[in-house]
């Protein structure tokens, strides 16, 4: 059975070359749906990506009770050293918990092309690279507790003008020089990082806006939420930051994602029709030589398989050259949606996925004329011109 | 017009073949529809836009003392400054988004062609828990005039100590292109008023409207500067800037769009043209006898022709309605509260659609149509 499927492939394969344009039609319907798909995918994709590095199961961010996004965060100040106390915390070597007092904030600033954008700000706290080992200076220095300076990402130096060294950024109480560049690997390289403390006096923000903390070990998850869920002077919900960027990460790539896989299946459901005219013809075309195979003893069903393996092979061919171009196109580039900023990406696992949408495709359009090849009576067939 | 039987009957020799191309069709215009339909929503967002108005809102985030609204008003050039704020939250389940839009008195001023009449607006002032409820969000919760809708806020507190929201509808108001979901507008003192102590006084932005449009961008840097070093700096977009999709992000989504529904247009081709070959070339001998019985050179090629567009047409025709149908059902689809904007089928989307079908036609037909105008009639009769 298996030699007869190879060899009626092998058969039509080397006739491709006759029916090269038709066959180019399934070509390039794939090509067009997996390369549009996947360009519109790599911004969903990067920007979940970006989030998901945020997190760490090793810290859990303690967040306002309901909210779903840092910004609609705040913890009142004077509930910070409630928190810092809570049993589950990892402590440094002189026995301080690791606990980061985030403050966010956005802040206007000049993209390359001269137009306004924001990013985010982000306080620090003293134990804030203790919580966060992954910021990582790259030129210049840290900034220094209690003094006007910021550090700047590389995400946001590729974004925005003036984020050099020795570049000044505008706060209320004058201008805040940026001493050092840092890099992350994730969404915080896309932003400006200063002291908490004195940039919570300087913008006169009433409250904190998160609390990050450093987890004893992965497990003590629970009993410092325990702790904190329990303190009736705190209304607030601790998760285990991993989760937490995956949440917001799959949350503010939905819309984007919704709308690629709704393009994707739209130009799928066109290539799919595209891919059966092909098929059919490709049957019609070679009746006799199927009938005659049929003649000499093969089976209905290689003569079927024949005909999906051959629609498989044009479409994974399609969509291998769509997902290419996609790749070349925007795999890595830099982009800024909103104020957050991430590499756009075309991932293995995005490419295999427009493989298997190809062969999705390749099944239900080979699927028709196949059934119709393996079914035409011989006789008639052999009798049709 | 007497020919039409004739180039029927060619097209459906082979039904399969002329239906799966003409669907074939209809679906990378059905694509076009929605992605041309998005820049037509975004286009027209962005000429409903006003160039006298400007949005003026805290320079690093938060809210903004109500009183800097006098002090907004008395700049020289501004005619009139309203303010909204909003409370964010969900109808029973996280997941049910919304978006409560609280408006102060003098919205309806700066904000005229909002499509609500000043009885409506009276009626938020009247009933303060009241919202005006646009057609789409009462469809999407079930509301009708006299419902209570509680809407659960985890990020904005109530004097009470809950943070569940009451509103009572006291219109259903049409829609709006700007508000691609829908919209709620709420009165601002009732939500001012009714929150922490801490929080009072204070909204979310300020709605800018100047007497002279060509001062717009100037009266709007001149907010910033006015504001640099008061307790709360402001920072100012004019409503044209802030409507216009490609300074919102990083990305041009217009081009996006455009280069999409280009890749659905180029598949198509492909297609179209690759049928149209084929079938001419099975019928050449037939194309020989017309040619015989004295059709012309450029009657032959017209018929080629009217063979390609008729289902280029027809497909472009259904493609933009399937799109239309789809614009009308998906935003009860859609997750509420994304504020995603919905397509919108305006004229010049069906003028360039058929265009591109057209032109698609008319590529298709190019070469097919080379070939019968240079055949030889008693080659291709002979059959060889």
């Amino acid at each position: 059975m298996l030699r007869q499927i190879w060899i009626v492939s092998a058969l039509n394969f080397k006739s491709l070359r006759s029916r090269f344009w038709q066959s180019m039609v399934i070509v390039v319907g794939l090509a067009a749906t997996v390369g549009v798909m996947l360009s519109m995918l790599s911004v969903s994709a990067g920007m979940r990506q970006a989030y998901y590095a945020s997190g760490d199961p090793n810290r859990a961010i303690v967040v306002t009770k309901g909210v779903e996004q840092e910004p609609q965060s705040s913890i009142a100040r004077a509930q910070a050293p409630l928190i810092a106390v809570a049993p589950g915390i990892a402590k440094d070597k002189d026995g301080k918990p690791l606990v980061d007092r985030t403050l966010m904030t956005s802040v206007p600033l000049l993209r390359k092309d001269g137009s306004k954008g924001f990013t985010t700000m982000r306080g620090l706290s003293d134990k804030g690279l203790g919580v966060r080992p992954e910021i990582k200076i790259v030129q210049g220095r840290m900034f220094q507790a209690g003094k006007r300076e910021l550090i700047a990402g590389v995400g946001a130096q590729t974004m925005f003008r003036h984020m050099q060294l020795g570049d000044k950024v505008i706060l209320p109480d004058g201008e805040w020089p940026i001493v050092g560049i840092y890099a992350t690997g994730d969404q915080l390289e896309g932003q400006l990082l200063g002291d908490t403390e004195t940039l919570i006096t300087t913008l006169k923000k009433p409250a904190y806006t998160t609390m990050l903390v450093r987890l004893a070990s992965p497990g003590s998850l629970d009993t410092f939420k325990k702790a904190m869920t329990t303190n009736p002077a705190l209304s607030v919900d601790v998760v285990r930051h991993s989760d937490w960027y995956k949440r917001v990460g799959d949350q503010n790539a939905f819309g984007l994602a919704l709308l690629g896989y709704v393009v994707g299946t739209v130009m799928a459901i066109g290539a799919l029709f595209g891919c059966l005219n092909t098929m059919y013809s490709a049957v019609s075309n070679r009746g006799r030589e199927i009938a005659t195979l049929r003649a000499l003893g093969y089976d209905a069903f290689p003569v079927a398989v024949s005909v999906i393996l051959e629609a498989m092979l044009l479409s994974v061919a399609g969509a291998l050259i769509g997902a290419g171009i996609a790749w070349a196109m925007y795999d890595g580039k830099l982009d800024l949606f909103g104020n957050v900023i991430f590499h756009l990406s075309v991932s293995p696992h995005q490419i295999e996925l427009g493989v298997i949408w190809a062969a999705a495709v390749a099944l239900l359009g080979g699927l028709f004329p196949s059934i119709r090849a393996a079914r035409r009576p011989v006789v008639e067939a052999l009798r049709a011109t | 017009m007497k020919y039409l039987p004739l180039v029927w009957a060619s097209i459906m020799r082979k039904p399969t073949r002329a239906i799966l191309t003409l669907l074939s069709v209809m679906l990378a215009f059905t694509l076009f529809g929605l992605t041309i339909g998005m820049n037509a929503t975004f286009a027209k967002v962005q000429a409903d836009a006003r160039d006298d108005r400007i949005f003026a809102f805290a320079r690093f985030g938060g809210a903004v003392p109500i009183a800097l609204e006098r002090q907004i008003e008395s700049m020289p050039g501004v005619e009139k400054v309203a303010s909204s704020s909003f409370v964010g939250g969900y109808i029973q389940e996280p997941k049910n988004r919304v978006f409560v839009n609280v408006m102060d008195e003098n919205i309806p001023k700066v904000l005229p062609e909002y499509p609500i009449t000043p009885q409506q607006w009276q009626l938020i002032r009247d009933t303060r828990q009241g919202i005006l409820v646009s057609k789409m969000q009462a469809d999407r919760w079930h509301l009708k005039v006299g419902d209570t809708v509680t809407i659960v806020s985890p990020a904005t507190k109530k004097l009470d100590g809950t943070n569940s929201w009451i509103f009572k509808v006291v219109a259903v108001t049409p829609d709006m292109s700007i508000f691609g979901q829908g919209y709620m507008f709420g009165n601002y003192d009732y939500m001012d008023k009714a929150r922490l102590l801490s929080d009072q006084g204070k909204t979310g932005q300020f709605r800018v409207k100047v007497s002279d449009p060509s001062k717009t961008a100037e009266i709007a840097e001149r907010i910033v500067s006015n504001f640099a070093n008061s307790s709360t700096p402001l920072e100012s977009i004019t409503e044209k800037v802030a409507f216009d999709v490609s300074t919102g992000t990083g990305m041009d989504i217009a081009s996006v769009d455009r280069e999409v529904a280009l890749a659905g247009m180029f598949m198509v081709l492909f297609l179209t043209a690759n049928g149209l070959a084929q079938a001419v070339r099975e019928r050449f001998a037939e194309f020989a006898t017309l040619k015989t019985i004295g059709f012309s050179d450029n009657g032959v090629v017209a018929l080629v022709f009217a063979e390609a567009a008729i289902p280029c047409l027809l497909g472009a025709g259904l493609g933009i309605g399937l799109a239309a149908i789809i614009s009308h059902v998906m935003p009860k689809f859609l997750p509420p509260g994304q504020g995603l904007p919905i397509p919108t089928m305006s004229v010049m989307v069906f003028v360039w659609a058929f265009i591109c079908a057209g032109v698609v036609a008319l590529i298709s037909a190019g070469l097919p149509a080379l070939r019968l105008k240079q055949m030889d009639i008693a080659t291709a009769l002979s059959g060889r």
